[in-house]
């Protein structure tokens, strides 16, 4: 074999350098899903899944999150430095990130990492800081978001979002039998919200219980996106664990 | 013009003068975003403003739509030259033409509505996903077919590049787009993988985007126009042949060490490191290769601004490929990620190879699909300058920035605990980042008089014509 | 018949063979394009395509067609 047969031959070419190229990525993303440690079992006291999908009001929220591209400033990613525990929290584990479609670790913290955000601040504080963030932190750099208050969350398609999500194995359920499951795998409060055939309801009674951006006459982006803030981070009782518990699967 | 009849130079004339459309408003969007986080009134408070939507807009317009068309235009002119045969075929080309366009003009409006995949690099959604497949495969069968209709028996080593590119592209586009639409007219979608898989697809995607589009098709361009430009071959064959093999192979396992220390594997991050380092050896193959081609001539980097252009664009290939390895190292990348350190090394890249390379490379291509001369070489130095002096302020000035909030971040006071709060660091950033904004503005300012020597470049040529034409005329006349 | 395959799935094991696999691979393709000559000036004839252009005779010429003789 010379490589002249190679020179000269374009199928043989492209046929050679699909292999060369192919192996690096076979290699590191196959084995992902197939190794059961690559995302650790975090079960709550009573056996249920700690991580559970996002509610609807939730879920929607993160949708703003994306359409306003936070993941290019805020990262969703703790890592186990000293330094990064003191400042946000526990690092972050594979679970918390499992029903994330797509997943918002993001790559540069111009602001501060978002992945324990959830509970930090009030809900007036979140809505305030969104409408205006240098009234709350005079120094900071990030744009207004005066229009989440302003626009009217949208919903009437949160149905078809959900069933979206389900096909890419979120398990929001549709079926009797995928809503039992839930109720075994999550708890029944859990796994009523997430039924996607109660999808509308649950949404605006979260919101009107929620009450996220301090009006509950109005059901704004901003409900959605402080929902979804409140939630990150929030569903792994680190207490619950020995120190140490999670690092043998890093 | 004797060449235009031969060749199909209509498609690159065409793509190169995209280029340059793309590449200045892909520029001063960046130019722009670089001053909001300096001056955050420079939002207004109007949603398609902000830096979250306009962000993708000018990674999408510089790298898509400069460095895509730049591609487009010297691979389908390469591939003619160096195959001596016309592309095989014109109407074919023309949709790659206005499919990319579009692509291009859709994806800027969609993200400025709000319409994004939140995936970097990847923001377009489904049904511009579907379009860039279409194109991508147009793109495949054109080159191929003019590569099988070649009258020299040798495929050149830039058309291997190429050809790398156009097929590590479609893979990495393909799998890392994998989506369920919300709805046929929905252009909402989630992605098939979540979490873990779907962070390891997408910077296996993300950093072979560099790896593939922005490193493999620009060494093609070096491959030929470093040598045409220097009228000597390049210094090396049989090392383009291992820099070939070497690069296609391991820059696949690097995408990892965008994601070390978190959630992913250890295993995994600890295999792109491992590669991340290996890949030094054939970057810097491809840079010694390519700089060395100018051996015995190096006078010519004092007398020939394109040879500036297509050398320097090598150093700063050969200084990037340098400090990726550098913070592939978990140690360093511990404290350079999620800073802007990360930025500095991206445009270390983008500016000072990619965007050099290509520079040097349209001007060399210009004059030759106009039949005439550059209009000014003088201003092709000021150009060089301008570029020049642009990016050594802003990686200076994102290095200041990158390494010192890594710093600050992880400072303890004598107490052990944190000795700067995440806005102290802000507040600390502030400077370099405006540092960055008058070095990204100086780079604009170099592609503005760009634009302005090709557009005189052209608008000389026309006369060119007209003269040569009515020469031809009257001579017929007199006849 | 496949257990043989387990002992590659340790990473102890993989490390060693994929470095040994990968490092002879490259040791071979190196020692296939610098190791003869003949084959070495064979495979450098090639890098003189770009000069054969036939519509700019400003460049190269005498070498090219040199060269072209060569390959034929």
């Amino acid at each position: 074999m010379r490589h002249e047969n190679i020179e000269t031959n374009v199928g043989l070419l492209v046929a050679l350098t699909l292999v060369v190229i192919s192996i690096g990525g076979l290699i590191e993303i196959v084995p992902l899903f197939f190794i059961d440690e690559t995302i650790e079992q975090v079960k709550t006291t009573d056996g249920k899944d700690a991580i559970r999908p996002f509610t609807p009001l939730e879920s929607r929220g993160r949708d703003i999150y994306i359409r306003e591209g936070c993941y290019l400033c805020h990262s969703q990613m703790i890592r186990p430095f000293r330094d990064e525990i003191l400042r946000y929290g526990h690092y972050s584990l594979a679970a918390e990130s499992q029903y994330d479609h797509p997943f918002q670790w993001g790559s540069k913290r111009t602001g501060p990492d978002l992945a324990r955000v959830g509970g930090k601040y009030s809900n007036e504080w979140h809505t305030q800081h969104m409408i205006a963030p240098r009234s709350v932190m005079p120094d900071s750099i990030m744009p207004n978001y005066p229009w989440l208050l302003e626009n009217d969350l949208k919903y009437n398609d949160i149905a078809g979002r959900l069933k979206s999500q389900r096909i890419v194995g979120v398990p929001y359920s549709l079926t009797d039998e995928e809503y039992e499951a839930n109720v075994e795998r999550f708890g029944k409060e859990a796994a009523d919200r997430l039924n996607i055939h109660a999808a509308e309801e649950n949404l605006m009674a979260q919101a009107e219980q929620g009450n996220y951006d301090g009006d509950r006459s109005r059901l704004t982006e901003m409900d959605a996106l402080v929902a979804y803030l409140q939630v990150l981070g929030t569903m792994v009782d680190f207490k619950q664990y020995d120190e140490g518990h999670f690092a043998e699967f890093r | 013009m004797a060449a235009g009849e031969q060749y199909n130079y209509d498609i690159v004339r065409k793509f190169s003068i995209m280029a340059l459309v793309w590449g200045v408003l892909g520029m001063t969007a960046g130019v722009y975003i670089a001053a909001e986080l300096a001056f955050p009134f420079m939002n207004f408070d109007i949603p398609e403003l902000t830096f979250g939507r306009l962000r993708p807009v000018h990674t999408t317009l510089v790298i898509f739509g400069f460095g895509g068309s730049a591609l487009f235009a010297t691979s389908y002119y390469i591939v003619q030259r160096t195959c001596q045969t016309r592309l095989s075929s014109a109407s074919l080309a023309n949709f790659t033409f206005w499919g990319w366009q579009s692509v291009i003009v859709l994806g800027v409006i969609s993200y400025v509505l709000g319409y994004s995949q939140g995936r970097e690099y990847a923001e377009f959604s489904w049904p511009l996903d579907l379009l860039i497949t279409v194109v991508w495969v147009a793109y495949l069968v054109i080159y191929v077919q003019t590569i099988r209709h070649r009258s020299q028996p040798h495929i050149y080593v830039a058309n291997w590049f190429f050809m790398a590119f156009i097929l590590a592209t479609a893979i990495l586009h393909v799998f890392n787009n994998l989506a369920v639409p919300v709805g046929l007219f929905s252009l909402s979608s989630y992605s098939a993988f979540s979490g873990v898989q779907d962070a390891m697809t997408q910077w296996w995607y993300g950093h072979n985007a560099v790896g593939f589009f922005l490193t493999a098709a620009f060494l093609g361009m070096m491959y030929y126009f470093v040598p045409k430009q220097a009228g000597r071959p390049v210094y090396s064959y049989r090392l383009s042949i291992i820099h070939f093999w070497a690069l296609v192979f391991l820059y696949m396992w690097a995408g990892a060490h965008h994601l070390h220390w978190t959630a992913l594997p250890d295993w995994t991050s600890t295999l792109a490191a491992t590669f991340s380092i290996l890949l030094l050896l054939p970057s810097w193959g491809g840079m010694i290769n390519g700089i060395m081609t100018l051996s015995g001539a190096w006078d010519k980097l004092r007398s020939d601004p394109v040879m500036m252009f297509l050398i320097t664009a090598l150093s700063f290939y050969g200084m990037s490929t340098f400090e990726g390895p550098l913070m592939a190292l978990k140690s360093v990348n511990a404290l350079s990620h999620y800073t802007d350190w990360t930025i500095g090394h991206v445009h270390s890249g983008a500016l000072g190879w990619v965007a050099m390379v290509s520079f040097g490379s349209m001007y060399h291509l210009i004059p030759r699909l106009y039949d005439t001369e550059m209009y000014s070489k003088k201003l092709m130095y000021v150009h060089f300058w301008l570029a020049s002096i642009g990016i050594v302020l802003y990686i200076t000035a994102m290095w200041v920035a990158g390494i010192g909030q890594g710093l600050m971040l992880r400072g303890f006071d004598e107490y052990g605990n944190l000795a700067y709060s995440f806005i102290e660091t802000v507040i600390f950033l502030k400077q370099p980042y405006i540092w960055r904004t008058i070095g990204g503005a100086f780079f604009l300012a170099g592609m503005l008089v760009m634009v302005y020597n090709v557009f005189a470049t052209i608008r000389q040529a026309k006369k060119e014509t007209a003269i040569l034409d009515a020469k031809i005329a009257a001579k017929l006349a007199n006849a | 018949m496949w257990d043989w395959l387990k002992w590659f799935t340790h990473m102890e094991n993989s490390k060693v063979a994929a470095l040994i696999i990968f490092f002879s691979l490259f040791v071979a393709i190196l020692i296939y394009v610098f190791g003869h000559k003949q084959r070495s000036e064979r495979l450098e004839s090639y890098k003189y395509i770009p000069f054969d252009e036939d519509d700019e005779p400003d460049t190269n010429d005498s070498k090219h067609k040199g060269t072209q003789d060569e390959r034929e």
